[in-house]
């Protein structure tokens, strides 16, 4: 069992296409009831993958390896270590919240746009699933058609423009990485004399420093697109003002994590001297998708596009502390990775819930919805916050440790990356200032009705995350921190060869004997050790 | 055996020439004919002065000779269709599709 | 069984021999029976395609006929390609018949019959006249298919415009095999072989004859493939053409063509590349060729309006892509063309099926007469969808493992050999060509899914017509996830061309 649960966890939501494919037409309830048990199923079965993970144990995890293809030398091999488990429980969370979330909204072919998401689902978990580069890349390119079909054709008004250029400038990224994945596998042909696509078999492949360069290039522009880091995230903010409400969410939530996963999953072990070379233009380009992100978020008009632009500079958060390439910041990466999806998925839902009322998104149509929606306003301050990386969130934890690991790698690009948190505070909060406060301007704010159940039930699992992971983050941090841990040590075996100072990375097994609620306390000013 | 050869690429070259230059279909099917001419005085040619043994070569061109035949019919009868359908067969008549 | 004439083993030319009877026994049937017979010759043809592939399955390998017919692994693997091909384009030709071709269909079938068998006596062809042969046999009958809807002026101009291509390029191909003939001495391609080393290992180089006899049976060749520049016929003719005869030059002819090159080219003329294996200048000829192909197919496909003159365009640009199999002149380069030509099979002619279905309700084979079908008909839309998007080369569908494989092998090849940047730039322009196809497949696929207005038709596709595209996308989903048989099949091609003379 042990070894076929993440299959299970995978596949489970072909349960679902299938008999949502067999379900009548004209009972739209049905299929939405499918989607939402299976989706719950599947769910439940990553809470029980949680459970099941040794937090202590190195390596990879449930693996299972068997041939597929033996001609080509491809493995259907799957395991997890605890960077992939919190994605893969985020991507099982945030889909059900995402399927309740269209319950109302989809209203023409319900069929297909339900499809879509399971479909959806099976490309997110496989990604985060495979050990094998052939099964990431078909699980990389599965997720493409489902989310064509929901921007296209359940988008808003220039959905068929943002769905063709999402499709077009994800589809150059995967490209360059097929030439690369070509490259490599036929180059680990010549040096072990067998053909395998293997991860980990792959990652003890040396390569010459120049060829590393390109491969890491032809890697990294994928998932740079996919992240996106600027200069390459011009599709985002077209993708997500057009997706429908849970389409943004998982666009945000899930797909953007992609990226950097793929950073911590192939780029950075495979190519350690190239990851070291461009490591100085990476950072900078993380800094400038900060602050750029920043400032352009808070020009917009519309809700969605200033919380699709604030999604570039957090990414660039997210890669900036993946860059530092030190327990801390890699840490704080991937626990902003969580965090970045728990508090943007929120944010898109709120605001899927506000278009749904007023079907408008524009900021100066809006305000003084406080009155008349106080649940709303209250979960929406929430959220805000956690974005903004206020103390007792989510969002504070993931950027500390983030801004500690930058401060410890490069003093300047620390100073950089903090002005960021205060470009967020600025834009979010104004922003809030403006739906939520004034006065009521607009008459037809007057008559907007609360939040039902439905939609609480939505919002709140999220909120618990956001305090849960603000206030006792150690869970999490346990069972990131021996993949972290082990990514370093390779790393830095490469920085000592090729005459960098490594970074230490503290082997007691804690952050220099921090917890994260040394951190919160700290940051108050109390001094605390 | 020099004169064969030049001759059959003579001919070859009148029968490109032609192919690409006439107007008239009937003139295209003619000079299709003389390049697969060329090919059978080479085939001959080869076969009498170089590869001694064997007629492959002599039984290749009777083979051209009959397919080329078979495909003369086929194009005769779609210049007829073609006659039917615009009164003339010039090659300007049939251009209705462009790229 | 006892056969006449027992020396020349017959019985190995038995699925071609009954192919050929089936169809005069078609033609017969329907000259015979009622002018207005149903379906009943169109399922007549069907069986007989069966059957020919089951006499396949039985007469094993071996060599008939002296030895200029051979049945080894790639000849079968090629002749369940081409019997493949004929069967889905009969079962996507019903609806032509009854709307068009009411009175000549034992003619229609008797011609695909015997373009078919000349295109599997061509697979098993071993020396140059039969080459020659089947290609004609292929072709003729093809002409005259092209040209079906007699009062149709653009079936007629497509008609003749494949005529005047097709047979000028015979006479250059036999032109050339003329001179391939008397440098070497001989028509059979094992024994060209041995003159070629020979003659390499004397003077290291061709001669300007013999580059010139090869230019000319290469131009031949690229012109039943529609490689540039030789492609320009293609988009008329498949315009013009009934679409079922489209599908099937989009497949048979190009794997005819496809045959032929890797006989004479890949396999005939080894002599003529490194001795280690490596690709020279020859591989390189072949590289520009299929990038131009790609490139240019991929690019103007773009602008089509029309679906089947895109999908012409696509089929240009898709020989691009088999060719890059070629480049690799090593065993995994043509078994990925095998491999690819197996899966092209499933997708183009499940496209073709799929174009013929709606051809045949709406007498429309514009784009844009396509938006909001998914509304109406999803489930023939989420079809075209997967055919479509395979062929772009999308995962899982198998037309991804298609390309994965060509690229794959070429990289081999380059990583093997010193000066091989050339062939990364290849594959590198190649995969970046992907991304143009991706463009006007998704094209389609946007007006049918994503149009604000509801179609007015509803689709719907006669028995036959819905066994086709069934198989087509069964073929590419099952082969995507599970390609280990193909690959298998494919990979025997290779043992059965001789690598060293």
């Amino acid at each position: 069992m042990e070894s076929q649960i993440l299959t299970l966890v995978t596949f489970f939501p072909l349960v679902g296409i299938v008999l949502i494919m067999l379900a009548p037409k004209d009972r739209p309830d049905t299929v939405k009831g499918v989607a939402l048990l299976v989706s719950f199923v599947t769910m439940l079965l990553s809470f029980w993958l949680y459970s099941m993970f040794d937090k202590v144990a190195n390596g990879m995890q449930f693996e299972l390896n068997v041939p597929w293809i033996t001609s080509f030398g491809i493995n259907y091999h799957v395991g997890i270590d605890g960077i992939s488990l919190l994605m893969i429980v985020l991507t099982a969370i945030l889909t059900v919240l995402s399927i309740l979330a269209s319950w109302n909204s989809i209203t023409e072919r319900v069929k297909g746009y339900f499809i879509s998401m399971l479909l959806l689902q099976i490309g997110m978990i496989g990604v985060f699933c495979a050990l094998d580069l052939f099964m990431f890349y078909i699980f990389w390119e599965v997720m493409l058609i489902p989310m064509y079909f929901i921007i296209g054709i359940w988008g808003g008004a220039r959905r068929v423009y943002a769905a063709i250029k999402f499709v077009l400038f994800t589809m150059f990224g995967s490209l360059l990485m097929l030439v690369a994945i070509l490259y490599v596998v036929s180059a680990y042909h010549g040096f072990a004399n067998e053909y395998s696509f293997d991860i980990l078999k792959l990652a003890t492949m040396p390569i010459a420093y120049k060829p590393q360069l390109l491969l890491f290039g032809a890697f990294a522009l994928a998932f740079a697109i996919k992240v996106p880091l600027f200069p390459f995230h011009t599709w985002l903010p077209d993708a997500h003002v057009e997706a429908p409400t849970a389409g943004s969410v998982i666009l945000a939530g899930v797909l953007l994590k992609m990226g950097t996963y793929g950073f911590l999953r192939i780029c950075i072990p495979m190519f350690p001297q190239a990851t070291i070379t461009y490591l100085p233009y990476i950072c900078v380009l993380a800094l400038i998708a900060i602050i750029y992100g920043a400032l352009v978020a808070m020009v917009q008009r519309d809700v969605k596009s200033l919380v699709a632009f604030s999604s570039v500079s957090h990414m660039g958060f997210v890669m900036l502390g993946i860059f530092a390439l030190n327990l801390q910041g890699v840490e704080g990466a991937v626990l902003q990775m969580i965090n970045h999806g728990v508090s943007t998925g929120a944010l898109f839902l709120l605001v899927g819930m506000i278009y749904e009322r007023r079907h408008t998104r524009l900021i100066s149509e809006l305000g003084g919805i406080v009155k008349v929606m106080p649940v709303f306003a209250t979960l929406f301050m929430i959220v805000t916050l956690s974005s903004i990386g206020l103390p007792l969130t989510n969002g504070f934890v993931g950027e500390f440790l983030i801004l500690i690991g930058t401060f410890k790698a490069n003093m300047t690009y620390g100073v950089i990356a903090t002005s960021g948190v205060i470009l967020s505070a600025c834009y979010m909060l104004w922003m809030y200032q403006r739906v939520i406060f004034g006065k009521i301007t607009n008459p037809e704010n007057e008559k907007l009705i609360d939040l039902d159940w439905r939609e609480k039930g939505i919002l709140i699992p999220l909120v618990v995350l956001i305090f849960w992971i603000g206030i006792y983050p150690k869970p999490f941090l346990d069972r990131i921190e021996p993949a972290v841990r082990s990514l370093l040590t390779q790393t830095n075996m490469v920085r000592e060869d090729i005459g960098e100072p490594a970074f230490t990375v503290e082997t007691d097994g804690s952050l220099s004997g921090m917890t994260a609620e040394d951190v919160n306390l700290n940051s108050k000013g109390e001094v605390h050790e | 055996m020099f004169y064969y050869l030049a001759l059959a690429a003579m001919l070859f070259s009148i029968g490109l020439f032609g192919v690409l230059t006439r107007r008239n279909t009937i003139g295209i099917l003619m000079s299709l004919e003389l390049m697969f001419n060329a090919a059978n005085i080479n085939f001959v040619a080869f076969n009498k002065f170089i590869v001694t043994d064997g007629l492959t070569g002599q039984i290749f061109a009777m083979f051209i000779i009959a397919v080329a035949a078979a495909e003369a019919a086929l194009g005769l009868a779609i210049v007829l269709l073609i006659y039917r359908n615009w009164r003339g067969i010039d090659t300007e008549h049939y251009n209705v599709m462009k790229w | 069984m006892d056969f006449p004439f027992p020396e020349y083993n017959l019985q190995y030319m038995l699925p071609e021999i009954f192919l050929f009877v089936w169809a005069l026994v078609v033609i017969s049937f329907d000259l015979l029976s009622k002018r207005n017979n149903g379906s009943t010759t169109g399922y007549l043809t069907l069986f007989g395609i069966a059957i020919a592939g089951l006499l396949l399955g039985l007469v094993g390998n071996g060599k008939g006929f002296g030895k200029m017919f051979i049945n080894d692994n790639v000849a079968v693997f090629f002749k369940v390609i081409f019997l493949g091909a004929a069967f889905m384009a009969v079962g996507s030709s019903f609806g032509v018949m009854q709307k068009k071709i009411v009175n000549h269909r034992g003619e229609f079938y008797a011609l695909l019959l015997m373009s078919t068998t000349g295109m599997m006596f061509l697979s098993s062809s071993q020396e140059l006249l039969s080459i020659y042969l089947g290609l004609e046999l292929t072709t003729i009958p093809l002409f005259a298919m092209a040209a079906f809807y007699k009062d149709d002026k653009l079936s007629v101009e497509s008609g003749i415009k494949y005529f005047i291509i097709g047979a000028f390029s015979s006479a250059l191909m036999v032109y050339g095999m003329s001179f391939l003939y008397g440098l070497t001495g001989s028509t059979d391609l094992a024994q060209m072989k041995v003159a070629f080393f020979k003659t390499h290992l004397q003077f290291g180089d061709m001669g300007i004859v013999m580059i010139l006899a090869l230019i000319m049976l290469a131009a031949g060749i690229g012109f039943k493939l529609a490689l540039p520049p030789f492609h320009q016929w293609a988009p008329d003719v498949y315009e013009g053409a009934p679409t079922p005869v489209a599908a099937f030059l989009s497949v048979g002819s190009k794997g005819a063509g496809l045959i032929a090159f890797a006989k004479i080219f890949v396999d005939g003329l080894y002599a003529y590349h490194s001795p280690d294996m490596a690709p020279n200048d020859w591989g390189m000829l072949i590289g520009i060729l299929a990038i131009a192909a790609m490139v240019l197919g991929n690019v103007l496909a773009i602008r089509q309006t029309n679906i089947k003159r895109m999908l012409a365009y696509s089929s240009i640009a898709q020989a691009g892509y088999i060719m890059i199999g070629m480049v690799a002149l090593s065993a995994s380069g043509i078994a990925s063309v095998g491999f690819y030509l197996f899966i092209y099979l499933f997708a183009n002619m499940g496209a073709f099926a799929a174009v013929a279905v709606f051809e045949d309700m709406t007498g429309s084979c514009q784009i844009k007469s396509y938006a909001g079908l998914a509304r109406t008909s999803p489930f023939f839309s989420a079809v075209m969808a997967v055919f479509l998007l395979s062929l772009a080369g999308i995962p899982p569908l198998a037309g991804f493992l298609a390309k994965y494989y060509v690229f794959a092998s070429v990289v081999d090849v380059a990583q093997r050999s010193a000066d091989s940047s050339w062939m990364y730039w290849m594959v590198g322009i190649g995969l970046l060509t992907t991304v143009f196809a991706l463009f006007y497949y998704a094209n389609v696929i946007k007006v049918m899914f994503f149009s604000p207005e509801t179609s007015p038709y509803k689709v719907e596709a006669p028995l036959p017509a819905k066994a086709v595209l069934a198989i087509g996308v069964i073929g590419v989903l099952l082969f995507g996830l599970y390609p280990e048989p193909i690959l298998q099949f494919a990979t025997g091609i290779s043992s059965s061309l001789h690598f060293m003379p």
